[in-house]
């Protein structure tokens, strides 16, 4: 059977590579749901002939598995509350506290970098909750959102670094995040580690993370894709401080609107009156925006957006095909073997496997991870022993950070495509600042801070706290000045030829992500040096995998592939 | 419209004289115009119709099947830190979890759910409290059904037996199906 899960799992990279090079010119929906189809009948016939009948009766309810309803029914009710906060009033609320928070000692700057941070800050099961709620109030910050106080390019920076904050928030988040697929693992040897061991190394990389994606944006994505963000600059932005700014008020409905909207996240995250569904403290909170505010049930759903959702249904049933033919024990094997191959080893393999995710985008992490975290855990004393617990602790944070993030950057129906969507750009626009950050910032800090800091506070016998503290700071202003130094390099190289600026792109790619593989390798095997080259050969790699899958043009063939041709 | 004799008709999607496949519905409006739109309307529509079906299918099933507390489930496996607390050595509760809430015999099976004892201590590491011995009970019973009837493949209760993954309760009702 070990030749179908090749032949499924074939099947299913191939028309994912197809479609996102354009060769397939439909939506994704119908891409995921033709390699479900395709893996079923070959897995039918295989088990037809293997086993009979009665295994391949088995195959349906084996695909529907794949299936995860949760990140499904939070998005929808997400969205939901959105809708009633939007027909409410909520976010002229929202733009009448901002404005005095602009106002107030944090100014613009500080209120924004408190926006961007948001997602990481109330850490909910799935980014898009909050990203549906909040886009449309930041779109509201540029010029053709009605307020104008930012430029075209700013806007970009603010609505980007929001996404990739938000599609990473997943990660650290205690009510049912993707990170606790990772920790129910460590527990057999941490046992406190579902109370978070992998939660602070994901924050703290996620918000460094953030930051290089804005600058990443504005120095890189910017120059790289000129023409591909339909925002209009403020044509006021000369004498912006002297133009009267509009006057906002906001009705009574809206502030309780607001207040509604506030408390049911509190309470989804901080669970005061007992363990329930998010999903069903947020119908709570629209059933009283209804009552409370007048909405009217027609406004709820015209804040739920379909596209993701069914995108994200078809991703989990093309995922559940693939598991029920053996597909990602196919994965498995093949991640398994890289070990043997000369200048990889195992710090090489890892180096890969921690930027799969990345590498191979799709719309929800859950759905990789749910198949790989078990793959990674047998790495450990469980079965192969590559990593004593230590390390496995290691190697999952700086894997479980990569995988909650690479929603963001998947031209699959991934979170980043609202906030593409939201500034009006092409699809891939997002994709370069994503996967950098989420590789060669990401992955790497989020390895130093459990080797460094939180295996002594979930294994309290080090006694170099201060001194482990100050390791981390070290290598976060080792690895952020390197990857900016990258940027900035990469800003003032860039030209009027786009291939070329895509060549010194992908040339940056690769530099970042040997840095990032020999930083993970160090973390695991600190000072072997055969081990820091083959984490950095590995990430090497990865990274040119990951840099090539970054467009080099927009100019809608992306649009066009994920739409059909006739937009 | 009358039909000529050797000339073939050829019926655009506005001709209101074709024949009707459903009330409203005119046969070529879906399907004449194949060649040019069989990559993108009509497929799009079928593969549509085949993710919200599946997701009725996901929450219909525990609803019909009389275990609805599996739909609840978010699959984040923080029930998986029971490890050795489980007496029984299931690691993988949320699998047991999954296969529930789909009627999944051989994922149920293959993770050790004919050998719970129900005794509820990775209900402590659920983020939710879930009901899991409950919702593992109802469908040991399903099992057990599906067995009886046939339904569960002879190589998949074969392996359970050499494996060790059948629970006292159950080891009567696979032996008889064995033979």
């Amino acid at each position: 059977m070990e030749i179908l899960g090749y032949i499924t799992l074939t099947i299913f990279i191939g028309l994912m590579l197809a479609t996102l090079f354009g060769y397939i010119r439909t939506p994704v929906q119908t891409v995921l749901v033709l390699s479900t189809v395709l893996c079923l009948v070959v897995g039918g016939f295989f088990r037809y002939f293997s086993s009979g009948w009665d295994a391949v009766m088995l195959l349906p309810n084996e695909f529907l598995g794949g299936i995860i309803l949760h990140p499904i029914t939070a998005l929808l009710t997400g969205l939901f509350l959105a809708g009633g906060l939007k027909a409410s009033g909520g976010f002229e609320a929202l733009k009448v506290i901002l404005r005095y928070l602009r106002k107030s000692p944090i100014g613009l700057v500080g209120t924004l970098v408190i926006l961007i941070n948001l997602p990481v800050i109330s850490s909910l099961p799935c980014g898009r909750i909050l990203a549906a709620a909040l886009l449309p109030l930041l779109f509201t910050f540029s010029f053709e959102g009605g307020m104008g106080i930012l430029t075209k390019s700013q806007a970009i920076v603010l609505i980007g670094a929001f996404t990739r904050n938000a599609m990473g928030s997943c990660g650290p988040s205690p009510i049912g995040g993707v990170g606790q697929i990772g920790e129910g693992f460590l527990g057999s040897f941490f046992a406190t580690a579902s109370e978070g061991i992998l939660r602070a190394p994901q924050a703290f990389s996620l918000m460094l993370g953030t930051a290089i994606v804005a600058l990443f944006l504005k120095f890189i994505s910017q120059r790289l894709y000129p023409n591909d963000v339909a925002l209009r600059e403020n044509p006021f932005t000369s004498g912006a401080s002297e133009r009267e700014e509009p006057e906002i008020s906001a009705p009574m409905e809206g502030y309780l609107a607001l207040v509604i909207f506030v408390a049911s996240l509190l309470i989804a995250i901080f669970q005061p009156f007992g363990k329930m569904p998010v999903q069903t403290i947020l119908v709570a909170g629209a059933v009283l925006m209804v009552i409370v505010c007048r909405v009217r049930l027609n406004s709820l759903m015209e804040g739920i957006i379909l596209l993701p959702v069914t995108a994200m249904t078809a991703g989990f049933l093309a995922a559940g095909a693939l598991a029920a033919t053996g597909g990602f024990d196919a994965l498995g094997i093949i991640l398994n073997s890289l070990v043997g191959v000369p200048f990889l080893g195992i710090a090489g393999m890892l180096a890969i496997f921690v930027q799969f995710q990345t590498i191979l985008p799709l719309s929800c992490a859950r759905i990789l991870t749910a198949a790989l975290v078990p793959v990674l855990y047998l790495f450990g004393p469980a079965k192969f022993g590559f990593l004593d617990w230590s390390q496995l602790a290691i190697v999952m944070a700086a894997y479980i950070i990569n995988a909650t993030t690479s929603c963001g950057p998947s031209p699959l129906g991934g979170g980043g495509m609202m906030g593409e969507g939201t500034m009006r750009a092409e699809t891939g626009f997002i994709k370069g600042a994503y996967t950098f950050a989420s590789m060669a910032i990401m992955a790497p800090l989020a390895a130093i801070y459990m080797k460094f800091l939180n295996l002594s506070v979930f294994q309290p016998s080090d006694p170099a706290f201060v001194r482990d503290v100050l390791t981390i700071v070290q290598f976060t202003l080792v690895v952020v000045a390197a990857n900016v130094a990258l940027l900035a390099l990469g800003s003032r190289l860039f030209g009027p030829d786009q291939s070329r600026n895509w060549l010194l792109q992908t040339g940056g790619f690769i530099a970042a992500g040997g840095l990032a593989g020999g930083i993970l390798a160090f973390a695991l095997f600190e000072t072997n040096p055969s081990a820091i080259i083959q984490g950095m050969v590995g990430g090497m790699i990865a990274a040119i995998l990951i840099g090539v899958m970054a467009p080099k043009v927009l100019s809608r063939r992306l649009t066009a592939t994920l739409s059909g041709p006739e937009l | 419209m009358a039909k000529e004799p050797g000339k073939e008709i050829k019926h655009t999607r506005e001709d209101t004289e074709q024949p009707l496949v459903l009330p409203g519905i005119h046969r070529y409006q879906f399907f004449s115009n194949l060649k040019d739109r069989g990559w993108t309307m009509n497929l799009d529509r079928v593969a549509l119709f085949g993710v919200v079906a599946a997701l009725l299918a996901t929450i219909l099933k525990p609803l019909a099947r009389g275990n609805p507390a599996t739909i609840y489930c978010y699959e984040c496996r923080a029930c998986y830190a029971t490890q050795d607390r489980c007496p029984v050595g299931i690691f993988f509760q949320a699998e047991l979890a999954v296969a529930a809430r789909v009627g999944d015999y051989d994922r149920f099976i293959r993770n050790g759910g004919l050998k719970c004892i129900r005794c509820g201590n990775c209900q402590s590491y659920c983020v939710q409290y879930l009901p899991l011995p409950q919702m593992f009970g109802a469908m040991q019973e399903d099992t057990r059904e599906a067995i009886r009837r046939k339904l569960a493949p002879r190589y998949v209760l074969a392996r359970a037996m050499r494996e060790g993954l059948v629970g006292k309760e159950f080891i009567d009702d696979v032996v008889k199906a064995l033979g």
